[in-house]
């Protein structure tokens, strides 16, 4: 019976020519959901897949893989689906053998994808924006204005030699030119001395230029207020903290604890998102956002209660926005935990962001500001206690020298006053 | 007329290029824009949330790494945890017991609870939260409320089985809790659940509670 099988299968192939463009079809229709051709999905990558399988092989695994293992036993068969954690691919009767050459035929030819960004990567670090095709344009720019440059040489060169022939033509080229601002001031404005005039207009365009471009540089350059990148996941802010209401520590846990308010890890995703795929809402799919979560765990919804997690998870390559130079030191639990103040006083509305942006400038004279004015809560927080107690001792005394004296009686104290204004505090 | 034709062309010329440099240096949308000098904006040494390229000798190219197998942190004795994340653990924790000297006081149990707990199981454990309320395939409804006599008599040690593995639709918070902040919330869970069960129907309990208590009568 299988012999016979072979037998057919084998002159199917010399007997037609495997038409890829059929396989490219039936690849697109049936095997496409988990594979790609050079990349691992779901399943293997399928490229070169002729050279490792035999034809025969692939036939049997891809009509009926199950038999393939259970009833013939294939050793190769038994390694592969071992090696998917029992992930089982799907049974393909409805595939002639032909078909399965046609499918051969197609990932033998098929094109290699074109690279695009690559959603989730091994973690590549954070950053940034390609500027290639900017520095692309630049150095066209650059280019074309030195090939305009040498044209309008040679044209004038050549005039020069055709007037020199035939002078009657190019009588009003020859004629004694008239200077600049002799053409462009009226009156008398125009005979004045063109080196004094020269000076001055000089003057007059480098001061507001040189106003203008000062303030950019410090207000543009290197200030990235207004930077909302696209994330590999589109997490969705407004969603999870504004009608989840979740509090934001639910996610950034270290924010008390730590320097760094942290990027959640992603089990923390799937403390929800192993029960909530959104299938309602895409046909019985899984949303392709929360798929990104499994990929990049290499989690599979469908496997056996503790062999969902495969053995080649991906990090996820967060974008991260709000970014001070490593020169200056921050502290998110000083501010969070010591200092109560919330998220929102630096990052803003953040429960109304559908994709995060940084809305403050983050610069030190923003974070001086803020230090002036802010009232440190002193009362009923163990942190400042030394200091409430020695304010509250300087005001018993009446002591009009010490800063933290006011005339109400009351403790008022900046973060300015408590050293939010020295220099090495931050830059050490 | 040429010589000014070309002047005016250098003018457009260089306004281009000028307003293209300008406005690459203004960060919006995907565009961070531009430094005045990375090398003091980004750190040579090995930060973990301020990573710029790939790491070429890290697992996954993260500056992070797992601690070796087999060793302990200083300090972080507590976070060994011996019994296994299945059946026999489950059982075999009702055994643990929270160290004796932790504080309580501190009302650190109620603050962690309110940003761990509170999204899904609801400010008095009445598994009313909002994310409980919006999505419905999380079937809060089969979910026991704290004041049930089930969660009453439950062992804290098998409250910290669950909070550091997950059991069905919750998962581990072993990453968001230290140990010992598991056994402050865990004190709090059990505060709750001394709570006098309401007769008469409360405040802002949902109907969800409703069917909850019809489905444990049952």
């Amino acid at each position: 019976m299988l012999s016979a099988f072979m037998a057919l299968t084998s002159s199917a192939f010399t007997q037609d020519l495997p038409d890829a463009d059929n396989g490219k079809k039936l690849f697109e229709a049936n095997c496409l959901g988990c594979h790609a051709i050079d990349k691992k999905e779901i399943g293997p990558a399928l490229r070169g897949i002729h050279l490792r399988r035999t034809p025969e092989w692939l036939v049997q695994w891809i009509r009926n893989n199950e038999k393939f293992r259970k009833v013939t036993k294939d050793p190769d068969a038994i390694a592969l689906y071992n090696e998917y954690n029992g992930a089982a691919m799907n049974v393909f009767e409805n595939l002639t053998p032909v078909n399965v050459q046609e499918i051969v035929e197609y990932i033998k030819t098929a094109p290699e994808a074109p690279k695009t960004a690559v959603v989730i990567d091994a973690g590549d670090g954070t950053k940034k924006e390609d500027n290639t095709n900017l520095y692309i344009l630049l150095t066209l720019v650059a280019i074309l204005s030195i090939v305009l440059l040498i044209l309008a040489r040679v044209k004038n060169t050549l005039r020069r030699i055709a007037a020199e022939k035939n002078p009657e033509e190019y009588a009003e080229w020859l004629a004694p030119k008239k200077g600049f601002f002799e053409k462009s001031l009226p009156g008398k404005w125009g005979k004045l001395n063109p080196t004094v005039l020269t000076l001055f207009a000089i003057v007059i365009v480098s001061v507001p230029a040189l106003y203008y471009g000062f303030e950019f540089s410090i207000t543009e350059v290197a200030v990235q207020k207004g930077y909302a990148p696209k994330q590999p996941i589109a997490f969705s802010h407004q969603l999870h903290a504004g009608q989840l209401k979740m509090n934001c520590q639910y996610c950034h846990s270290s924010v008390e604890k730590s320097k760094q308010a942290s990027i959640p890890a992603l089990n923390t995703c799937m403390n929800c998102h192993k029960g909530v795929q959104l299938t309602e809402k895409y046909n019985g799919e899984i949303s392709p956002e929360i798929k990104k979560i499994y990929t990049a765990l290499d989690y599979n919804p469908e496997g056996k209660e503790g062999e969902q997690y495969g053995k080649n998870p991906r990090p996820v390559r967060w974008i991260r926005i709000h970014n001070l130079p490593d020169h200056a030191y921050f502290n998110h639990s000083q501010h969070v935990k010591v200092g109560k103040q919330s998220c929102q006083t630096c990052h803003g509305a953040i429960e109304k962001m559908e994709v995060v942006q940084q809305v403050n400038t983050l610069q030190m004279g923003w974070c001086i500001d803020c230090h002036r004015v802010s009232q440190v809560d002193v009362a009923n927080n163990n942190y400042y206690k030394a200091l409430h107690d020695k304010a509250k001792a300087d005001i018993a005394k009446n002591n009009q020298s010490s800063k933290y004296f006011s005339a109400d009686g009351t403790v008022k104290l900046t973060a300015a006053m408590n050293g939010g204004l020295e220099c090495s505090k931050c830059h050490y | 007329m040429n010589n000014t034709m070309s002047k005016k062309l250098y003018i457009f010329l260089s306004t281009i290029v000028a307003s293209v440099m300008m406005s690459s240096c203004v960060s919006r949308g995907n565009n961070a824009g531009w430094e005045y000098a990375p090398d003091m904006y980004y750190s040579k040494g090995y930060e973990p949330y301020s990573q710029v390229d790939s790491n070429k000798i890290n697992p996954y190219g993260m500056n992070m790494r797992e601690p070796v197998p087999g060793t302990i942190a200083i300090g972080k004795l507590d976070y060994q945890f011996g019994l296994e994340n299945n059946g026999d653990g489950y059982e075999a924790s009702i055994d643990l017991k929270a160290p004796t000297n932790l504080s309580y006081s501190d009302g650190q149990g109620k603050h962690l609870f309110e940003i761990y707990c509170v999204v899904c199981h609801g400010k008095l454990g009445n598994n009313d939260g909002e994310v409980f309320k919006k999505v419905p395939t999380l079937k809060p409804g089969a979910w026991k409320a704290y004041t049930d006599t089930y969660i009453r008599e439950l062992p804290q040690g098998k409250i910290y089985h669950t909070l550091t593995y997950g059991k069905n639709n919750m998962g581990s918070h072993a990453s968001v809790l230290t140990p010992s902040e598991r056994w402050k919330v865990i004190d709090y869970v059990k505060q709750l659940s001394r709570q006098v069960v309401p007769s008469a129907p409360q405040m802002d309990i949902p109907p969800s509670s409703e069917a909850n208590k019809t489905t444990l009568t049952n």
